[in-house]
């Protein structure tokens, strides 16, 4: 069942500037799509619209079922929002802006629950100026989980959050996918997608410029083998070279091309050294794109 | 009722907040020098001191609650919630709402036995001038939020309303003491048919052309802020 459709958004802010250029995706139950992109790739200009925050200048938008926009009242006791930058008023408690937020909504977990989901029981009575950042994006998931939404849109969630919170944060996401949960990330990580997201988009520039599960994604680009070789050897493949005399063979059989390098290396005693194989990776795709279409 | 929940928030960061405590409580105690020798006395006194209140407490402190909350994120994070746009703005105007009104009950209190002022005849108008006043300036905080782009600003954005309800609406200087046309100009002022309406509560004062103004400028006021209330900061 689709949760999340949406085709050809289109977003206009006042200036005339367009953030948005007909981006298309769905979102099945129980997934998790990711937004990937560069800083001003328009990827929460996109999911601002998908939670109903604006309209959009062209396209349609519907979040279970409905028009986020127009049918805000439908919509939102069923998903929860975790916005890049939303705020909190500094001089509350931990505990009295979560209940705060408890009573806006109609089916609110204990407020104990939702901060300890997110490890800061322990942190309950301090002034929210007094968290630090990690502790504030928690804050702001716990916020964002706190009305036991189906649905759940994170902007960068981990943004700020030191590694072992990130893996912590992970885990629980895991946990809401398995409970049957649809979620909409956008990130900067890329390993966050990578482990995280059953199916992502690329964007850039307003456009998605590439989507699909993670291995469609990467699978179309090659992968490489990097290597110094000795001065003055004729290589038996296609490389080029990066400087400091390391070349780069690019191949979309990494395993067909590393056994040739290989064992013509072995017949020819030619050492090898910092040899390096690896397959193409969401990082590398990321990169490929954001420098082709630079 | 949902709202109340961001209201209650609300409370407890006006307690929190001196500036506002001092404003609200400590502020229209300045005023009452300025109102005595002016000669206003019993009813004159009552009325003005409400006024007072509805433009620092309600007016000017919703202009700093409405800019500080959306400079802080915080209507930008209400409004991923369930509440409506409304509900929101109510819940946020509440407390202050809520200490103003407790302000003009404890004023006309004090005063009333102190000057010995009779209980109003027509109390209704006395009531709907309140709800009236109270609905209008809570509608204008909001529009001069636009305006705003700072809680320190607010000093200077919320000058032209309070200066202009604050003299020209017959608080200090009566209307009857100035030319006609000058008069007229004034009624059309938003305290000033408020006031008017507090003072047919005692006397048998106009109200249908209070009202009319009176129901102008909500109208007015709503358009403005369903049109242009900003949610989240410039950037």
């Amino acid at each position: 069942m689709t949760v999340i459709e949406v085709r050809g958004l289109t977003r206009r802010y006042s200036g005339g500037f367009e953030a948005v250029r007909g981006v298309s995706f769905d979102v099945e139950r129980g997934e998790m799509f990711a937004l990937l992109g560069t800083n001003g790739a328009g990827k929460t200009s996109t999911v601002e619209v998908v939670e109903g925050l604006s309209r959009p200048a062209a396209g349609t938008v519907s979040v279970l079922g409905h028009d986020p926009f127009r049918e805000r009242s439908a919509v939102r006791p069923r998903v929860g929002v975790m916005l890049q930058e939303g705020g909190f008023p500094p001089d509350l408690t931990v505990t009295e802006a979560t209940k705060m937020w408890a009573g806006t909504l109609t089916s609110p977990r204990p407020v104990e629950e939702a901060l300890s989901l997110v490890d800061l029981a322990h942190r309950a009575s301090v002034r929210v100026k007094q968290l630090s950042g990690g502790e504030r994006r928690r804050l702001d998931l716990a916020l964002a989980l706190l009305g036991r939404p189906e649905v759940l849109f994170l902007d960068e969630p981990t943004t700020g959050l030191d590694p072992e919170s990130r893996r912590n944060t992970w885990a629980l996401i895991r946990s809401l996918l398995r409970e049957g949960v649809t979620v909409l990330l956008t990130t900067h990580y890329l390993e966050e997608a990578q482990t995280l997201a059953d199916r992502l988009a690329i964007m850039h520039r307003g456009r998605i410029v590439a989507q699909g599960t993670v291995s469609e994604v990467v699978d179309a680009y090659p992968s490489r083998i990097s290597f110094v070789p000795p001065v003055g050897v004729a290589l038996p493949v296609v490389a080029s070279e990066d400087g400091d005399g390391r070349m780069t063979v690019r191949t979309n059989n990494l395993q067909e091309t590393l056994h040739e390098l290989l064992a013509w290396a072995h017949a020819n005693s030619v050492e090898l050294s910092g040899l390096d194989a690896r397959s193409a990776s969401l990082e590398e795709a990321f990169l490929a794109i954001a420098e082709e279409a630079a | 009722m949902r709202a109340g929940a961001v209201g209650q928030a609300e409370l407890k960061l006006f307690w929190r907040n001196r500036t506002a405590l001092f404003n609200s409580f400590l502020g229209p105690l300045l005023v009452v020098p300025v109102l005595i020798s002016v000669d206003a006395d019993g009813v004159p006194l009552v009325i003005g001191l409400m006024g007072f209140v509805l433009a620092m407490a309600v007016y000017y402190n919703l202009v700093t609650t409405f800019v500080a909350r959306r400079e802080e994120l915080v209507l930008k994070r209400l409004r991923v919630g369930e509440l409506t746009d409304p509900e929101i703005l109510v819940g946020a105007a509440l407390p202050s709402v809520v200490v103003a009104l407790g302000q003009m009950v404890l004023f006309a209190l004090i005063v009333g036995v102190v000057t010995g002022v009779a209980v109003p005849a027509r109390p209704w108008f006395l009531l709907l001038g309140v709800a009236g006043g109270v609905v209008v300036f809570a509608l204008l905080a909001a529009v001069s939020s636009v305006f705003t782009r700072t809680v320190e600003m607010a000093q200077v954005t919320a000058l032209p309303v309070l200066m202009a309800c604050l003299l020209g609406s017959g608080m200090i200087i009566p209307l009857s003491d100035l030319p006609e046309g000058v008069a007229s100009v004034l009624r059309l002022l938003p305290l000033t048919p408020v006031l008017e309406l507090l003072r047919a509560g005692w006397d048998s004062g106009p109200v249908l052309r209070p009202l009319i103004v009176l129901a102008v400028w909500i109208f007015l006021g709503t358009y403005a802020v369903r049109r242009w209330f900003r949610w989240d900061p410039r950037r």
